[in-house]
């Protein structure tokens, strides 16, 4: 009950962020600005259907690619930002002075910025089928993957946001969840970005980081039904309980170094 | 009478990290609160009170003493299911209206009541926000603002509140309204521990008192015993000649003359021997009555010097 409150009033007071309002803005007029090329795509592609859908998938991938960066810069910054405004204006000290626990309040702001990012992925959604419209195709996908893919792969960045959040500034917690997203990237398998760290290291690194490539949902995108894969149920909860995890382990170190965190300017 | 909260030999230091540097913010502070009292707590700027509260409230951690809130460690949530808190610089989330606000934090209180809306309604009109209803706190003064955050520490009928500067930002009518606010809390049996400034307030209410300053108590006991009532008398006449004065000065009296007349300050034991010496000299002694140090008078003899 107190959780789920707390949560929508960090809901609310996110979408009144102004820093998210102008990302947000910056965002759509970014994907406004792509849909340019989508729509020359098309008219240049008129007389070679298999050329144009090529095109297509090379462009939603490049939107989706475009959209889930944005995604978790937006879920970095306001997870990290959700704990970090309640400290520096002082409303925390409100709110905890009621029955409620400290895991309670990070667990409500997690919950609120999960909220936001649920519209944000939902928009996500919409776009990517109103690209594929423009360029004459038809998303073949199961709505569920393009919804709880990202959402897991933004519930790591908003929990480890979190957890930094409770031992440093937020722009330090929002670096470094940054620098952490690009270095799982690099260690994966698939990329050869890292290959001059030490095998240790490199193994070490793949093993500790969330691997985001694991948790795209791009891996499922297909135009046709006949480019889409079939994937095993087995495989996806592997993947998703992977991402949980994760999640799960930096809620707990979260939990753990807020408990006896000073609240007040000391 | 049992204790609403107790500090046992609290000692609290800020420690930068990668610096040598330490603040020792509290040192050894000892004092009770019973329940049912009414307590002041005092100390000039950068005194320690702010970081008594977060303690007191769970929000910092003492290095060393103990610290009970309602028989309870501080933070634990069945305590602060009885704590109404007002921090010294209220905020919240601006976006909110009032009631929605209030709503919020009876929510959070756990409180279950048949009517919030009415409660909530009786408690805008007793901090004379009824009629703002749809106004978001964004857009309230300074004193609606402190309002507003007495009327969210009272929303969960607590056992216990605690006030830091509950009357900072309000007129002088809003403060009268907080008096009478603490006088109702205490006829109604709760423990109200505040922290203010205005230590002519402080007197009226408190039936207690714990003073601090530069993190170390400096004292604390019941305000009648403070106080001090009884140690002087004043003794008013229509005159004073050359000889009575200077029979005066021999006693040890002090010797104010103002607007409304003459009067001579003076040890209790020695009032005999002055009013005899000035009937002698033709004075006549047209008031006599015990003095009561003024509560500030005791703080500044205390934390002044001090300083």
């Amino acid at each position: 009950m107190k959780i789920r409150i707390l949560a929508w009033i960090t809901f609310l007071a996110l979408l009144r962020n102004r820093l998210i309002i102008l990302f947000f803005a910056v965002f759509v007029c970014v994907l406004l600005f792509m849909m340019s090329p989508m729509l020359i795509a098309r008219s240049m592609t008129a007389d070679n259907p298999e050329q144009g859908q090529g095109m297509e998938i090379m462009l939603i991938s490049a939107v989706m690619s475009l959209v889930s960066g944005f995604g978790s810069l937006l879920a970095a910054w306001s997870a990290a930002d959700a704990v970090a405004s309640e400290m520096k204006t002082g409303t925390i000290l409100a709110v905890l002075a009621r029955p409620v626990r400290r895991w309670e309040f990070l667990l409500s702001k997690y919950c609120g910025v999960l909220m936001l990012m649920a519209v944000y992925v939902l928009f996500m959604f919409a776009i990517s089928n109103l690209l594929a419209l423009i360029g004459g195709a038809r998303l073949v996908n199961n709505p569920w993957v393009l919804f709880v893919y990202p959402m897991v792969r933004y519930g790591i960045y908003a929990a480890l946001a979190i957890w930094l959040v409770t031992l440093m500034h937020p722009i330090f917690a929002f670096a470094i969840v940054m620098i952490a997203g690009v270095a799982a990237n690099l260690v994966a398998p698939s990329s050869t970005g890292a290959a001059f760290l030490p095998p240790w290291l490199h193994s070490g690194l793949f093993y500790l980081l969330p691997s985001m490539s694991l948790l795209s949902e791009t891996n499922f995108l297909a135009i046709t039904s006949a480019s889409l894969e079939q994937t095993p149920w087995t495989q996806h909860l592997t993947a998703l309980v992977y991402g949980l995890d994760q999640s799960l382990v930096c809620l707990l170190l979260a939990a753990w170094t807020f408990r006896r965190r000073g609240l007040t300017r000391e | 009478m049992t204790a609403a909260i107790e500090f046992g030999g609290v000692t609290k230091v800020y420690k930068r990290i990668f610096s040598e540097e330490r603040v020792e913010a509290l040192t050894d502070i000892s004092f009770t609160v019973s329940a049912g009292e009414v307590c002041g707590f005092l100390g000039p700027n950068g005194a320690g009170k702010t970081t008594s509260i977060a303690i007191l409230m769970g929000f910092l951690f003492p290095d060393s003493g103990a610290v009970r809130v309602l028989d309870f460690p501080p933070g634990d949530i069945r305590a602060k299911a009885q704590i109404g808190f007002l921090p010294e610089n209220f905020a919240f989330y601006r976006f909110l209206t009032g009631p929605q606000l209030l709503s919020l934090h009876l929510r959070l209180s756990g409180r279950s009541i048949p009517d919030p809306a009415a409660l909530i309604a009786g408690l805008l009109a007793q901090v004379n926000l009824a009629g703002y209803e749809s106004l978001r706190i964004a857009r309230y003064s300074r004193g609606m603002v402190q309002r507003l955050g007495i009327a969210q520490s009272l929303i969960g009928d607590p056992q216990l509140v605690v006030f830091d500067e509950p009357t900072s930002g309000l007129d002088p009518a809003g403060r009268k309204e907080v008096l009478d606010l603490v006088h109702s809390l205490k006829e109604a049996g709760k423990t109200v521990f505040l922290s203010s400034h205005i230590l002519p307030e402080v007197e009226q209410i408190c039936d207690r008192v714990v003073i601090i300053n530069r993190g170390r108590l400096v004292r604390a006991g019941r305000l009648d015993e403070i106080l001090h009532t009884g140690a002087r008398v004043e003794i008013a006449v229509d005159q004073l000649s050359e000889e009575a004065e200077r029979a005066a000065l021999e006693h040890g009296a002090q010797i104010d003359r103002g607007p409304h007349g003459i009067r001579l300050l003076v040890d209790a034991a020695r009032k005999r021997e002055l009013i005899e010496t000035l009937w002698a000299a033709g004075c006549d002694v047209v008031r006599l009555n015990p003095v009561k140090d003024t509560l500030e008078e005791v703080f500044l003899n205390l934390v002044g010097g001090a300083r």
